[in-house]
């Protein structure tokens, strides 16, 4: 392994952020490998308990966004 | 979140924001901070469950 | 405060003879000093096991949810906040209760007064702001004030907030008290140093899981410790899954917790699990302005949503 890369797991909220990455996607612009998407619902689906769970099973960092 | 942080995990693990399904730029720059601002703190040691070791 | 008692056995006796309420939950003797029981007495004849004193500090709104029938309940002030928190939420009804309102002066710590004695301790009676403390055949007089459990020293209500009828006089409550030392103690240190002083705090814990089953908001058909799959948190005794489990149990009572002290007092290896709530409820009361239990009128912060809530944590 070269360089450590952190592992981001990213709870995006269906209707929000998760259409944002399709339409980067759409558009083909690059953004950082580092992102593990997960689709929720909503946002309003987040749970504490969610990221704890990722970090507890080894994520570098979490990010929520709505 | 703030006791998170009171619990002493680094600020900047866990990031929050907002975007709009039309804000690919904004979504963009978002992940760009997001992975910096995590690699600027490096890898997560203490929250982190040891795989049961096994004899 | 044991002045109350007759008022309380009267009360108790006339609500339940002319059949207002089925039930009235208070406190009797425990079978050992300082650990006063929960009781539930149903006829009037039973009524003299009923007892107040300064060993009191077991939450009896614990005992009221999802109850069906009408029941009496002795309340001191955060028994009574967390009656209301109980109403808010929708776990008992206002009409099936009678409140029996307890002005209180503070419980004592059980921990902190076996700790200044070798001996066993016998018997703890007490006279005003006196406490009598007898152990191996020796007696000590105490302050009640240096013997307070932590919480009680630091209660800005111990009036009941609702009641029905009262057994004394309102007291005067105390005032000019900094109630968030501990908390701005810990916020100055480092990630590491609080870290490691959560490692600490948390590394007696056996996961019995008394604080949750003390604490009356601890409602839930299914814990999220109990819950398999998935499995939130594992139920061993890792460092991480006992901080995982503290965490979420924090985290349920976010808005809600009244600072009673029922957990850090079922706690049976004594960590100071207040430290937890105490932090979400300073930032409840400095974000939204909000603490538990004080109004039956107003939605709590976190189910309702206001234009100028802070939300500068979102990018």
């Amino acid at each position: 392994m070269s360089e450590w890369e952190p592992k981001i797991v990213s709870f995006l909220c269906n209707w929000c952020s998760y259409g944002a990455a399709d339409l980067a996607g759409v558009g083909r612009m690059e953004y950082p490998p580092n992102i593990r998407i997960i689709r929720i619902p909503c946002t309003g689906r987040m749970s504490p308990k969610f990221f704890l769970a990722a970090l507890r099973e080894g994520a570098d960092g979490v990010w929520v966004s709505g | 979140m703030n006791l998170m942080e009171h619990m002493g995990i680094e600020p900047g693990r866990l990031q929050f924001s907002w975007i709009s399904s039309a804000e690919s730029t904004k979504f963009v720059e978002t992940v760009k901070s997001v992975t910096q601002a995590v690699k600027a703190i490096g890898p997560n040691t203490t929250y982190k469950k040891n795989p049961v070791k096994v004899a | 405060m044991s002045l109350y008692i007759d008022k309380i056995k009267e009360t108790a006796e006339r609500l339940l003879k002319d059949g207002s309420v089925d039930m009235v939950i208070g406190f009797r003797k425990g079978s050992v000093p300082m650990m006063n029981e929960p009781c539930f007495i149903q006829k009037p004849q039973e009524v003299h096991q009923l007892v107040w004193d300064s060993n009191c500090g077991i939450n009896l709104a614990n005992y009221l949810t999802d109850r069906k029938e009408k029941i009496a309940v002795v309340a001191k002030g955060c028994d009574s906040r967390n009656i209301v928190n109980h109403i808010v939420e929708n776990k008992i009804k206002r009409e099936k209760l009678v409140i029996i309102g307890v002005p209180c002066t503070g419980m004592i710590d059980k921990r902190k007064i076996a700790g200044m004695f070798d001996k066993p301790i016998d018997a703890v009676t007490e006279d005003g702001d006196i406490i009598l403390v007898t152990s191996a055949g020796k007696e000590t007089r105490l302050n009640k004030t240096d013997v307070l459990q932590e919480n009680c020293a630091l209660c800005i209500h111990r009036n009941p907030v609702i009641y029905d009828e009262l057994v004394g006089d309102l007291i005067e409550e105390q005032t000019g008290i900094d109630r968030y030392a501990e908390v701005r103690r810990v916020e100055a240190m480092s990630p590491q140093e609080k870290w490691q002083y959560f490692e600490d705090l948390l590394s007696p814990c056996i996961r019995c899981y008394a604080c949750r089953n003390a604490c009356p908001l601890c409602y839930c058909p299914t814990c999220f410790v109990d819950e398999s799959r998935p499995q939130w948190v594992g139920k061993s005794q890792d460092p991480i899954d006992t901080r995982t489990f503290h965490f979420l149990r924090a985290y349920h009572c976010a808005g809600r917790c009244t600072d009673c002290g029922a957990c850090e007092r079922a706690c049976p290896v004594g960590i100071k699990v207040r430290q937890f709530t105490s932090k979400l409820n300073r930032d409840c009361l400095e974000m939204f302005g909000w603490e538990a239990g004080l109004t039956l009128d107003q939605r709590p912060p976190l189910d309702t949503y206001k234009p100028n809530d802070p939300n500068d944590f979102i990018k």
